[in-house]
């Protein structure tokens, strides 16, 4: 498979900040990555980045092969739906949906269509009267819909009840089986996605501290359960990411266990569970406990 | 990528395609652009058509010259001048981030913008042309008020009065265009600096020409260039205008 997008030591600075700092990664073809981390990591500067509505400071981005500044061939196999789209003053949402196959050779109108009726989205209103969701909305189904070859989701679901992003997960895979391309999704809602993702990149100041296939990562950590003394002469000669207890008993998440170490936990009577995609991220990227733990 | 070699073939009807999308983009939106400040319009005149009347049936016929000479620019219709660099504010400030996100180039949104610009003045200044045509031949609607066929902006050649009015509309669309673009380039503080300069630039203008005593000079070359000589010299500042915006617009982010 082709990189669809090649970054190389990619920088954006606004002011004394490095929004973006010194960043390097490929994103394969027909792929879902997540693009997670805190808010103000530089996930939309980066996205921003990528789709050419900002410009690099420093480095190199490659998608489909060039440089996307200004670049229409490349822009038009791109489409990039944000949380925060503006619209033109009295534009309604039929506009938007009448308008977008001018813009996008993929989009399907019976799609569009039927993603409407699932949202339930009143075309014939004006985006300014939207509520918060269905603003939302409209935004997914243009990303959707427009089934352009690399689709950024920058937060879509704002505002979206758990039904409409379940709703959205639901046809993002149904259309993504059938219309294979690339999407990359960035979120919050960590767990809920996590089943989608094939790969996840986490971005954290500005740089990118995770770049891993999402299976591999899922069993990258394994929590050890069971009385404090017993958990802590089994993680001894394990590296740790997480300990937590309450009174005698200890949960500690350990890096990847081998199959012997495994027998030799289950032997010592120890409980086993997988970590989720979640939890991991929030161990790697939440600095309090990280300090703690090279401290301790 | 055979995604990408499609569109390589016939490189320049596609650019031109990708342009006039723009332009239809601007234009999908057909009332508040095309519509409603003809509604504006109409009711201003009905309005100013009542007060002609009411002059009309107050003055003696004796008078009725003299109220006509007095009624002979009025700035009725000036509001859809104002209302069309408005249009053009907004069209640069929301449509701007709206198409980038559609994956648009800023190059093919400032072209196709300017697209739209044109036909709209060619649009406005056909209604208007028609509407001077009109209160010509009917004397001023039977009541010699006038309201589109103005003193000064009077062209007795109709292709004229429409060429004076698109010239007229051209430069409000620009300017608007061009004021956008420093919004959108800078953000406020891009207006602060912009409008400092600007009323600079006035305050210095007046001050020269009332110091130099100039004043009679400036209206003799209104008088001399008539209408159709200033509206022709305003292709000066709205050429500079969208070359500006162009330049401003091709480095400028769609900000939050």
């Amino acid at each position: 498979m082709s990189p669809v997008v090649e970054v190389s030591g990619l920088t954006k600075r606004f002011g004394n900040l490095n929004a973006v700092d010194d960043v390097s990664f490929a994103v394969e073809e027909n792929t879902i990555y997540g693009l997670l981390g805190r808010n103000g990591a530089g996930k939309t500067t980066l996205m921003q980045l990528l789709t050419g509505q900002d410009f690099a400071t420093r480095g190199q981005i490659r998608v489909f092969g060039e440089s996307p500044v200004e670049a229409a061939r490349v822009l038009q196999n791109l489409c990039f739906i944000k949380e925060s789209q503006k619209y033109p003053d009295e534009f309604m949402v039929k506009h938007v949906l009448k308008s977008a196959p001018w813009f996008f050779r993929n989009w399907d109108a019976d799609f569009a269509e039927r993603l409407v009726q699932d949202f339930r989205l009143p075309t014939d209103r004006r985006i300014k009267k939207l509520s918060r969701g269905q603003l939302s909305s409209v935004g997914v189904i243009v990303g959707l819909a427009s089934r352009a070859p690399l689709t950024f989701f920058d937060e879509p679901y704002l505002g979206l009840d758990a039904v409409a992003r379940q709703i959205f997960y639901d046809r993002l895979l149904e259309d993504y089986t059938q219309h294979p391309r690339t999407v990359i999704l960035s979120t919050h809602l960590i767990d809920e996605v996590s089943n989608l993702l094939e790969h996840v990149l986490v971005i954290d100041e500005g740089r990118i501290i995770i770049d891993q296939n999402a299976e591999d990562l899922r069993m990258s950590a394994t929590t050890v359960v069971g009385p404090r003394g017993a958990v802590d002469s089994f993680v001894a000669s394990h590296s740790v990411v997480h300990r937590e207890g309450v009174g005698g008993l200890a949960s500690v998440t350990v890096e990847a266990l081998s199959p012997a170490a495994r027998q030799k936990a289950t032997a010592a009577g120890l409980e086993l569970s997988p970590v989720s995609l979640q939890q991991l991220i929030v161990r790697k990227t939440d600095t309090s406990t990280t300090e703690f733990e090279q401290s301790a | 990528m055979t995604t990408l070699t499609e569109t390589t073939h016939r490189p320049e009807s596609a650019t031109l395609a990708r342009i006039f999308n723009v332009t239809r983009l601007h234009l999908i939106n057909r009332f508040p652009i095309m519509v409603l400040p003809l509604l504006i319009l109409a009711f201003i005149f009905l309005v100013n058509y009542v007060i002609w009347w009411l002059l009309f049936d107050a003055v003696g016929v004796a008078d009725r010259q003299d109220a006509i000479d007095g009624i002979q620019f009025s700035g009725a219709s000036s509001f859809i001048f104002i209302y069309m660099l408005v249009v053009a504010v907004q069209a640069v400030n929301l449509t701007f981030p709206f198409a980038l996100g559609f994956s648009v180039t800023r190059r093919d949104f400032y072209l196709g913008t300017c697209v739209a610009f044109v036909l709209l003045s060619a649009y406005y200044a056909a209604i208007m042309t028609v509407m001077a045509v009109l209160e010509r031949v009917t004397n001023g609607w039977g009541l010699g008020g006038s309201m589109f066929d103005v003193v000064y902006f009077r062209e007795e050649n109709p292709v004229l009065q429409f060429v004076l009015f698109l010239l007229i509309f051209l430069f409000f669309f620009f300017i608007g265009a061009a004021t956008a673009s420093v919004y959108v380039r800078w953000r406020a503080n891009g207006m602060y600096v912009f409008f400092a300069f600007l009323t600079l630039l006035v305050i210095g203008f007046v001050a020269l020409t009332t110091f130099a005593d100039n004043w009679p000079a400036v209206g003799a070359w209104f008088a001399r260039n008539g209408a159709m000589g200033v509206a022709l010299w305003s292709l000066v500042p709205t050429t500079l205008a969208a070359i500006t915006g162009f330049y401003l617009m091709r480095r400028a982010t769609p900000k939050n």
